[in-house]
């Protein structure tokens, strides 16, 4: 595991919160055989196999942590959320929150965390979300003046005030999801994990959704916890990067020290004349002389990576190529240099 | 769940049960077509088929069946259509999506009693329906004196009552198991539509159980679903005395704390098995 040094924030002083030491999840399944046959074979006799999701998962959140968790569909990032608020066991090592196993979490503990999951909305179609909010305010033993504060104050931050007294159903995916978020802050809880928040959301609901989660972390100290396959939302939130793969924590550490990583490397996107030379296998020893790596080849976008130094002499060298309709140097995105972290982990295996 | 002093928390979940009660009372009338037709038209239709089946088996007037002349086996099935309309019914409860749709985990992360939030739901539809049957009896009584069911008295009245809620909470606890085993199994839909169909022969709503054969009946007697409508029905109408009454609390409550201890087994080993598999 890759454990870069966290900055930002003074992580030494403040409280963990949650603690995974060496915690794995197995789970049992049974193999369906194909066609005819296999159905009845299926009916008597089932090839059980055990397949793990989480493997040896060491990680420690602080107070007022704002964590990215990445990975790939089935990487374990759900499961590692589920495991650590408590919603199914971990079957090795240990998982625990506020000082509890997170499996055995009281009232009282669960009073400090919240759950949002971008896919499986916790307010009631045919209702107003305030009805929504009411049961959660009962549910949490809210206070109704701190209730009605808080109400007020998220909602016009996440522009949603004139909204509350209609039906969900009337509502866009956007609204759905601010919505949503205010349910999840509404008790005032001190960890939230946010499962694909903005899954399917327009830029400016996300952007105004990122706002309001970067501002509460900040203002409240809050721990937020968030897994998303938008690198925006990770970049513009997170102080701290969490990548899975296949179960295990591939990498762990600040995202500035992530990205002072590739401070050298620049990404070249180049946009061709639809009467250019598309890109040919054999141009792949040509890039070798600037340490340049082809990233992506689509018809008529290529993108390379390339050495800061070599970037003088390679742009003329596309142009001698490629007819260029447009070009742009920028510094790595964050989703390149995280698929090369993957590549160097395949490469290295 | 809970480790608060006994008394808080009972405090707390019976402060909750009101919350939930009118946040359901919210959600059933959020939709005024879906209303009408779930919770004013619903079980209307049956006893209206039923009482033209009986009237083409019943064509003289000195004609019976099991005991019963057509004049009483019309205020029969009104009784009974509106006892079971008092009777918790499998649609009322959709705790079997949540757990297919894995929603139900979200509640694993609260501090609440699932439990609680299903009782709300049984509150309201209480509530719900007691208003219908109302209204639906002054209606009925106004347009249809003569057909209409006379009670044999107060007390006959109340006692028929108080059976009915009582085999509406054992019919909410049997839905509740119903729909428990959506965490083993993917039919519970098909379970549910079978339950629903013997719950209503097994309660006289098509049949009034004293007209059934006596071995059958006898044995009906030790179900619930008959102390819920068709004894009920023939207290109301004086049939049944305080004695048939008493045996009847006896039963249903020994359904309630078999039905509850059930419902609790189940929902821990379901809830096990749930997160057991990944949710």
């Amino acid at each position: 595991m890759d454990r870069a040094v966290s900055t930002g924030h003074n992580r030494a002083v403040s409280e963990v919160l949650i603690e995974m030491r060496g915690a794995g999840k197995r789970f049992r399944t049974w193999k369906r055989r194909e066609g005819f046959g296999g159905f009845f074979v299926n009916l008597f006799a089932r090839e059980w196999t055990e397949v793990a999701a989480l493997e040896g998962i060491e990680l420690e959140i602080r107070r007022g942590e704002f964590l990215g968790l990445i990975g790939a569909n089935g990487a374990g990032k759900t499961t590692l959320l589920k495991c650590v608020s408590g919603i199914t066991p971990v079957s090795s090592g240990s998982a625990r929150m506020f000082g509890c196993d997170s499996f055995a979490l009281r009232d009282e503990h669960k009073r400090r965390l919240s759950m949002v999951m971008g896919q499986r909305s916790q307010l009631w179609w045919d209702l107003p979300a305030i009805d929504s909010f009411r049961l959660l305010r009962e549910i949490y033993s809210v206070p109704r003046s701190d209730f009605e504060l808080r109400l007020r104050e998220s909602a016009e931050r996440l522009q949603v005030t004139d909204m509350l007294q209609r039906q969900l159903r009337n509502l866009s995916l956007g609204e759905r999801m601010k919505m949503e978020i205010i349910g999840a802050f509404l008790h005032e809880p001190d960890v939230v994990f946010l499962d694909e928040p903005t899954i399917g959301l327009d830029l400016v609901s996300r952007e105004t959704i990122r706002r309001y989660l970067v501002e509460i972390n900040r203002a409240r100290g809050v721990t937020i916890v968030l897994t998303s396959h938008d690198m925006e939302d990770i970049e513009e939130t997170c102080r701290r990067l969490v990548i899975l793969r296949q179960g295990r924590v591939l990498f762990d550490g600040g995202l500035v020290d992530l990205k002072a990583r590739t401070y050298e490397r620049r990404a070249i996107e180049v946009h061709l004349e639809p009467s250019s030379p598309g890109w040919d296998a054999a141009f792949e020893p040509l890039l070798e002389p600037f340490g340049a790596r082809l990233e992506r080849a689509a018809p008529l976008t290529l993108l390379f990576s390339v050495p800061a130094p070599a970037v003088q002499r390679f742009v003329p060298f596309l142009f001698e190529r490629f007819a260029i309709r447009d070009l742009s140097i920028e510094h790595h995105p964050l989703d390149m240099i995280i698929r090369q972290i993957f590549q160097q982990r395949e490469g290295g295996a | 769940m809970s480790t608060a002093a006994p008394s808080s928390s009972i405090a707390r979940d019976l402060r909750l049960l009101g919350v939930a009660f009118a946040y359901e009372l919210r959600k059933v009338t959020a939709w005024r077509a879906g209303f009408v037709v779930r919770e004013l038209m619903r079980s209307l239709w049956r006893p209206l088929v039923m009482i033209f089946v009986y009237r083409a088996i019943l064509v003289t007037p000195e004609a019976r069946f099991g005991g019963f002349d057509f004049p009483a086996l019309v205020a029969y099935l009104i009784l009974a259509a509106s006892f079971e309309k008092l009777l918790f019914h499998q649609r009322g409860l959709d705790l079997a999506d949540q757990i297919f749709q894995g929603y139900v985990t979200k509640y694993l992360t609260m501090p609440v009693r699932f439990f609680v939030l299903a009782l709300g739901r049984f509150a309201q539809h209480l509530a719900v329906q007691s208003s219908v049957v109302a209204f639906l009896w002054v209606v009925g009584s106004l347009l249809f004196p003569q057909w209409w069911p006379r009670v044999a008295s107060a007390s006959a009245a109340l006692q028929a009552f108080v059976l009915v809620l009582l085999g509406s909470y054992c019919a909410f606890l049997m839905c509740f198991l119903v729909n428990v085993l959506a965490f083993w199994l993917e039919v519970v839909w098909t379970l549910s539509a079978m339950a629903s169909f013997v719950f209503s022969f097994a309660a006289g709503v098509l049949v009034p159980v004293s007209a059934m054969p006596q071995s059958l009946a006898g044995a009906l007697r030790w179900m619930f679903p008959y102390w819920a409508v068709s004894a009920p029905g023939e207290l109301f109408l004086g049939r049944l005395g305080t004695q048939e009454f008493l045996r009847g609390v006896c039963v249903l409550l020994a359904w309630v704390v078999a039905l509850e201890l059930l419902r609790q087994l189940l929902w821990r080993r379901g809830l096990r098995r749930h997160i057991g598999a990944g949710v």
